[in-house]
């Protein structure tokens, strides 16, 4: 197997532990592999990166653009106008309603100017430190398959994550925690499980880590559970000593093997994790006044906002991707709001709102966004039409993410929507163009980090992908 | 690797334009020029490093190495329009004048370049070149993996009358071209615990190794290997191979993660197959169309769960169907060809294979193969008499059904249709008139009793209407509650007389419900009915609609109006009657426009069966007329009744079809259809966009190949079976390239840790070359000629050649001295060979090239030449069995439904939430063998995906090999491992007294041999501060006992 070697590198601790191995190794074994991250690139694969670490909020079941952030003064006008498709489009759950006007006010926010509807009253404070991605495209209005494409590029399971890909292309930070993090809503998981997760084809080590968040064990299986009372903290301390020294001598007759040196390297990063996960999941740490502005003290804020203040702490600590999703699969307490935007859509919005906010000041605050990106996205839009009254249906049309952070051009936006916020019109941007840009703030050229997989060559990107300069300082 | 193909590449690019000179034709001499001077060195530098077959490149779809690659054009469209630069996209991707249109995408072209290129198109994009790169060879099937395939010779050692095993020889060949020395054979315990992990997933006992170790029979590895093959721990172990092959699992995966109850039928015939030794063609046949070829062997319907095997989008099936069924399909097109075939077929979905001469016209006859099947539950008797009898009912129903006279009337029916006219006219009424004590409109209609106990609607006539009415029920008439009958009846103050209060006469009944209160149980009884028949029935408007909860669907009379109608309702089971009970009947007439019961009448019986059926009309008529004086039509109505009945009674009597998650005619998941589906039409889909529907696809295979029409004949495929069938044989033919080669690599591959050609799915350009190609040719055509197909022949050959049983240490052993700084010479290496006398075949150690000065890690360090064997970690099931048969809880019950590892609630969709984590490891299920475990797609067992158990959502190319701390975190401290270590603790503590003899014998279950001195004092020692649980935590964690030397 032709990628082992490079497997090996990046899977026993990726950077740091990869370089320790690599010497272990030999510096031969390198010669004929691909690019690897370097330190005078800022730790960029193929070119200088701009961004070292980055936590991505997703919101689940597709977020409504002309309710948030895409303003759309014509809906008003046309408000309760029969002027969509006739036939239900493939893709919708039904037949199109009437235009329907946002039951939201729009203000104008910051130097830049951005309009934001009133259910988002933290974020609108902070616009002139996002760059927007306007004309967001799916191809698919189905959540399972446009989940998929968010994270994957691809619409059927089985593909690696963006996280996935950035673990394999570049490793870790740290020793102590793991490289890929994903904390999901405390409610459950989102569409397709732990697909959007899946490391797909590349080895099970670059598949997110699924922390819950409110659980006593940090990471999973970190320690025996308490009804295994002889696995006790120093029969681990003494266990994975003797199981060194056996490996060890097992070694020493194989030494043509470096599969055993990097089993024997795990053990020993296991135990170092043992010794600071702990502490790097522990929330008390903060103080009153960092957890209240998380909105830690609030019952709709806290589940999102404890995830979002744990999200600063794995990316202080090393951690390179870690991903916090607002709202469990389904059609109810997410961004799925088909029976009414007015009754749905505020509550949800309201638990992200303060707690997303918090988390992009603190980053700011303390110096982290120099080297983070932070982004907020979703899967699709939804519709300009009512369904059922007054929800929406889903929309792979056109759709906002917002990125901010390192690299990112604060106060621009790219792309427009129709005058509805039901299609892009200008500068459509894909999934592609959006993981493009994510891996060329890494350090990463989307079209050279590559997996070959029964016979084809596999990107993020597919056979796409665009870096979107425009929002780039 | 990588450097090799950057050097080829650059050499094939300049090769591009090596056709332009003399043939040039078309093209002025003034353009040639130009073209071969100005704008091939562009094109060349610019833009065919991402833009051509040579470069292993086509962004976009787009190559630009020939005339028909810019003609034929990109995912964009043609790339040149000669003598429009303003239209070519060529040009306007040069120009960058769009923001997401830029070529070169880094950096931009000169004015001058750009001008050429410009200037180029408005002469019309004279293009000289006449050679199409045709994937950088003239013919596109000359390639490995699609040449005829013919039995190489077997090389000679040259030494004369010594033969060689042919794999050894075929080995040694290539290893001594490049001075490689083998590895002398591995020791007996090194080989019996390979052996066992290889073909069994299981380690052998102490016993087992010590019986093997010191066996004196010269063929005693013979043996083992029969003994191995013949066990059924076989079957086991390699029907996980073909289940991670073709991307199985017990749950359809995505987005509505629903388990398939049923799925496992398909993973018991896989063992079974293996064990039974199925030759591969009919292995083939059966999984694709066990239906059509063996049809009297039902028992093999499982067999068809190889095409439903991958994932199910039930999502997408929902709302964008188009989408859904291409997809659906394109999986199994994947799937078949991959796993036969070692092909990508699918990358010809959207235009044709760049690299490898499959067409997208290839793809779509590929599509329309499927284009009759979906996935879904099916079912089946495993016993073919049953199945005989089922088929034979199921015919005489369908005549019946249908009034085929020739069947119905035949003299073997006479007697049945005799005997029932026979009885039922001795029949009594059996049933009892229910009298309304209230009766409810709930849209404003006027009921009213009449004195039969009948009731009549008038008053005003609502769109829609429920009639609610509740009757006493008396323990003096009826001893249980067996069936209730509803009488439409006529009425003179209904429009044409009735019964319906429709203009016309009709109604619609939308549901019948019915519930029973008794008097001291304040809690309803809610009254479950079987089936429901009447004398008549309007075409489409069938009673069974006022049984299946569909507001949608109803019983209807027209054009029956003007006569009185009955209905029965049969319940489920007899319902036993309490004293003072009360019925209460709600008919819900839901379809609107006044189709509403101008008049009922009620009645409830403890009757049950026949006795109870409402005749048709036409049978009542029949039944009034005198025998000899029927006309043929009334026979047949009456032989039609009674015989659907009889078929029916048949039907019931016969033992339960058993079921299995397979290719089904009925898609599950969508719509119920009543019919089998025909074969839906595919479209070659242009640029696989389902809005662009092009030509019809017809059923066939890849058309580049000539041992066989590649498009099926169209009279044998209108059966949908059909179409299936022609492609097994397709692939089963003894000619086709593909699939001998491919079943050989994949078995090379599960004995090696690696494939010859190391791309088991994929032998097309993209895929790897092999490293013996003359082995695997000979391999294939020995397997399809000489062993006629048979997997056990196939191990028993790799098995027992010199090259597998190799010893995976470059150092033969640690305990030999090496002698510095020198090679071993041969007499050097064969003392150090342990054993070597006793191989019977294949002399290891005495090459006939003298051992040259070659250091194996510098000339081949990832083994491609076989110098060694490869060193293999277990894989989770391995790992998983081997503990529990070391704790000595291993369950050998083979077979059933699927063991779960979890338990589920409730999930906030379709998909349940499972949990891994409390699962109790003493519950006895544990302990079966890995292979019988559920599989559920999308949410793995993390203690499996940790030991790289691989994502079924794709087909994995086999099972990955990572290290990390989660992994080491897992295997310390999951529960399966931690429960383990206590169990096996326990265990000894019960057998053994001392520390040492506890420790002692965990070394010998867990590493079959004994402790070395200085292990035996650190591990007693451990032990004794932490206990013998930690101990042996720490022993399942080892190298020693994950690794296969």
């Amino acid at each position: 197997m032709s990628h082992s070697r490079r497997d090996l590198l990046w899977n026993i601790g990726g950077g740091f532990g990869g370089l320790v191995a690599a010497q272990m190794l030999g510096a031969e074994v390198l010669a004929d592999d691909a690019a690897r991250p370097r330190p005078e690139w800022n730790g960029g694969l193929h070119h200088p990166a701009r961004v070292r670490r980055v936590i991505q909020l997703f919101m689940t079941g597709g977020a409504s653009p002309m309710d948030t952030f895409d303003y759309k003064p014509e809906l008003q006008r046309l408000h309760g106008q029969k002027l969509g498709p006739k036939e239900k489009p493939e893709g919708f759950t039904a037949p199109a309603g009437a235009i329907m006007k946002s039951p939201f006010e729009f203000r104008q926010y910051g130097e830049s100017g951005r309009w934001v509807s009133s259910v988002f009253p933290h974020m609108a404070q902070e616009v002139d430190q996002m760059a927007f991605l306007m004309a967001m495209v799916s191809k698919t209005n189905v959540h399972g398959p446009a989940t998929y494409m968010m994270n994957s590029g691809f619409l059927l399971p089985g593909f690696p994550c963006m996280g996935a890909w950035i673990s394999y292309g570049l490793g870790n930070l740290t020793d102590n925690l793991p490289t890929f993090v994903v904390l999901p809503d405390a409610k459950g998981l989102p569409y397709n499980q732990r697909g959007p997760f899946s490391a797909g084809f590349l080895p099970a080590v670059h598949q997110g880590t699924v922390v819950n968040a409110v659980a006593g064990q940090p990471v999973p299986d970190l320690f025996a559970k308490d009804k295994y009372g002889f696995a006790t903290r120093a029969a681990d301390r003494d266990g994975f000593a003797l199981l060194g020294r056996l490996n060890a001598g097992h070694a020493s007759e194989r030494q043509d093997d470096s599969r055993l040196d990097a089993r024997i390297r795990s053990y020993e990063l296991a135990a170092k994790m043992q010794l600071s996960a702990p502490e790097a999941f522990d929330l008390t740490a903060e103080t009153a006044a960092t957890q209240a502005a998380y909105g830690l003290d609030g019952p709709r804020t806290q589940d999102f906002g404890r995830r979002c203040l744990l999200a600063r702490r794995l990316v202080e600590r090393g951690t390179r991707f870690v991903q916090v999703w607002s709202g469990p699969q389904g059609a109810t307490e997410n961004w799925d709001n088909h029976g009414s935007i007015p009754k749905e859509l505020p509550p949800i919005a309201a638990s992200v709102d303060q707690p997303a906010t918090a988390l992009l000041r603190d980053l700011k605050a303390r110096g982290l966004s120099d080297d983070t990106l932070l982004i907020w996205t979703t899967e699709f839009g939804r519709t300009p039409f009512a369904q059922g009254g007054d929800g929406r249906d889903h929309n792979g049309g056109s759709f906002v993410t917002w990125l901010a952070g390192a690299g990112v051009n604060a106060g621009t936006s790219y792309g427009r929507s129709d005058d509805w916020g039901y299609q892009a019109v200008e500068g459509k941007t894909y999934c592609y163009d959006f993981h493009a840009t994510v891996l060329h703030l890494l350090g990463i050229d989307h079209k050279r980090l590559v997996y070959r997989q029964n016979g084809i060559d596999r990107r993020l990107t597919d056979v796409h992908g665009h870096v979107v300069r425009e929002i780039l300082s | 690797m990588m450097k090799r193909f950057l050097t080829v590449t650059v050499l094939m690019i300049q090769g591009a334009f090596s056709g332009v000179g003399a043939q040039e034709t078309s093209v002025g001499a003034d353009d040639s020029r130009f073209f071969t001077q100005k704008i091939a060195p562009l094109l060349t530098s610019q833009c065919l490093p991402c833009h051509s077959h040579a470069a292993g490149k086509m962004e976009g779809g787009l190559t630009l190495d020939s005339r028909s690659g810019w003609v034929e054009g990109g995912d964009r469209g043609a790339a040149v329009i000669p003598g429009s630069p303003e239209n070519s996209l060529v040009i306007q991707a040069v120009q960058r004048d769009d923001p997401d249109f830029q070529m070169p995408p880094e950096r931009p072209l000169s004015e001058d370049q750009i001008e050429l290129l410009v200037e180029w198109v408005a002469r019309g994009a004279p293009d000289p070149r006449t050679t199409e790169p045709a994937h950088g060879r003239p013919d596109p099937t000359d390639w490995w993996s699609l040449r005829p395939l013919t039995r190489p010779d077997v090389p000679s050692n040259g030494r004369g009358a010594v033969h060689d095993h042919p794999i050894d020889a075929f080995v040694r060949q290539q290893s001594d071209a490049r001075g490689l020395v083998s590895v002398p054979r591995a020791d007996r315990l090194t080989l019996v615990r390979r052996l066992y992990f290889d073909l069994h997933g299981l380690p052998p006992t102490p016993a087992e190794a010590e019986a093997f170790c010191s066996d004196p029979d010269p063929l005693a590895w013979e043996k083992l290997v029969d003994r191995l093959l013949d066990s059924e721990r076989y079957g086991e172990r390699w029907a996980r191979h073909w289940l991670d092959t073709i991307h199985f699992a017990d749950s359809h995966g995505c987005e509505h993660d629903v388990f398939r109850p049923h799925a496992w039928r398909f993973r018991d015939y896989v063992i079974t197959s293996l064990n039974r030794d199925k030759p591969w063609a009919r292995f083939i046949r059966e999984q694709l169309a066990a239906d059509y070829f063996y049809p009297d062997e039902s028992g093999l319907t499982p067999a068809l769960g190889f095409i439903a095997a991958g994932p199910l989008e039930l999502s997408r099936a929902g709302t964008a169907p188009v989408t859904f069924v291409y997809l659906d399909r394109d999986d199994m097109v994947m799937q078949t060809m991959a796993a036969f075939a070692s092909t990508t077929a699918n990358c010809a979905r959207c235009h044709d294979h760049k690299f490898d001469p499959i067409t997208q016209q290839d793809y779509y006859a590929l599509q329309a193969v499927f284009a009759g099947v979906g996935k879904g539950d099916v079912e089946f008797d495993a016993d073919p008499a049953v199945a005989a009898e089922r088929r034979r009912w199921r015919s005489l129903r369908d005549d019946a059904v249908a009034g085929r006279a020739t069947v119905l009337l035949a003299s073997e029916w006479d007697k049945v249709v005799n005997a029932w006219e026979h009885t039922a006219r001795e029949q009594q009424d059996v049933w009892v008139s229910l009298v309304p004590a209230s009766y409810l409109s709930s849209d404003g209609a006027v009921l009213q009793k009449l004195d039969d106990s009948s009731l009549r609607a008038s008053g005003p006539r609502p769109d829609k209407d429920t009639y609610t009415i509740t009757a006493p029920v008396s323990l003096s008439s009826l001893s249980s509650l067996s069936a209730l009958r509803l009488d439409v009846l006529t009425d003179e103050s209904l429009p044409m007389n009735g019964p319906g209060r429709q203009d016309n006469g009709n109604l619609h009944l939308t549901e019948f419900e019915a519930q029973l209160f008794a008097a001291e149980n304040p809690e309803p009884v809610r009254l479950v009915f079987r089936q429901a028949t009447a004398d008549w029935n309007q075409d489409g408007w069938t009673i069974s609609h006022a049984l299946d909860g569909d507001a949608a669907t109803a019983w209807g009379i027209f054009p029956k109006v003007g006569e009185s109608h009955s209905a029965v309702f049969e319940l489920q089971e007899p319902l036993p009657l309490p004293a003072a009970s009360h019925l209460v009947v709600v008919l819900k007439q839901l379809h609107g426009g006044g189709h509403l019961i101008g008049r009922l009448k009620l009645y409830a019986t403890d009757s049950a069966g026949a006795e109870v059926e409402i005749l048709p009309q036409a049978v009542q008529q029949t039944l009034a007329v005198a025998r000899e004086t029927r006309t043929e039509q009334q026979q047949i109505s009456l032989a039609a009744y009674v015989l659907k009945r009889h078929a029916e009674t048949q039907l019931a009597g016969l033992p339960k079809p058993q079921t299995v998650y397979a290719a089904s005619d009925e898609y599950s998941h969508g719509k119920k259809l009543e019919a089998p589906m025909e074969p839906a039409v595919v479209h070659v889909l242009d640029r696989g966009d389902i809005d662009k529907p092009g030509e019809v696809a017809v059923p066939g295979a890849l058309s580049a190949l000539n041992f066989r029409p590649a498009r099926f004949q169209p009279g044998d495929t209108d059966q949908e079976a059909a179409r299936r069938a022609a492609l097994a044989d397709w692939l089963a033919d003894p000619d086709n390239p593909l699939t001998w080669r491919s079943v050989v690599n994949r078995v090379w591959s599960y004995h090696f840790g690696r494939g010859l050609c190391e791309t088991p799915n994929d032998f097309g350009r993209m895929g790897g070359v092999p490293s013996h190609p003359e082995l695997l040719d000979w391999l294939a055509v020995w397997f399809r000629d000489d062993a006629q197909g048979s997997l056990k022949q196939l191990h028993r050959l790799i098995l027992t050649s010199a090259t597998w049983q190799q010893a995976s240490r470059q150092r033969v052993a640690q305990e030999q001295p090496l002698i510095q700084g020198q090679p071993l010479t041969q007499g050097q290496r064969a003392a150090v060979a342990p054993e070597s006398a006793a191989m019977p075949s294949g002399v290891v150690g005495s090459t006939q090239v003298d051992p040259q000065t070659v250091d194996p890690q510098t000339v081949d360090r990832e083994n491609r030449w076989l110098w060694r064997m490869n060193r293999r970690r277990l894989d989770a099931e391995s790992y998983r069995d081997a503990v529990l048969q070391i704790c000595g809880r291993l369950d050998l019950t083979m077979g059933g439904p699927g063991v779960r590892h979890f338990s589920t609630t409730q999930g906030r969709q379709t998909t349940p939430e499972l949990d891994y984590e409390s699962y109790d490891w003493s519950h006895p299920d544990a302990a079966r063998r890995s292979i019988y475990r559920v599989v559920w797609r999308g949410i793995p067992d993390p203690f499996m995906d940790a030991m790289d158990f691989p994502d079924l959502g794709l087909m994995p190319s086999g099972r990955g090999f990572s290290v990390s701390a989660l992994q080491a975190l897992t295997l310390f401290n999951n529960t399966f491992v931690l429960h383990h270590s206590q169990h096996l603790a326990t265990t000894l503590e019960s057998e053994y007294a001392t520390a040492e003899e506890q420790v002692g014998q965990a070394c010998r279950l867990i590493f079959l041999r004994e402790p070395r001195a200085a292990e035996h004092v650190m591990l007693v020692e451990y032990m004794q501060q932490h206990g013998l649980a930690a101990t042996c935590r720490v022993l399942f964690n080892s190298n020693e006992f994950l690794f296969v030397d």
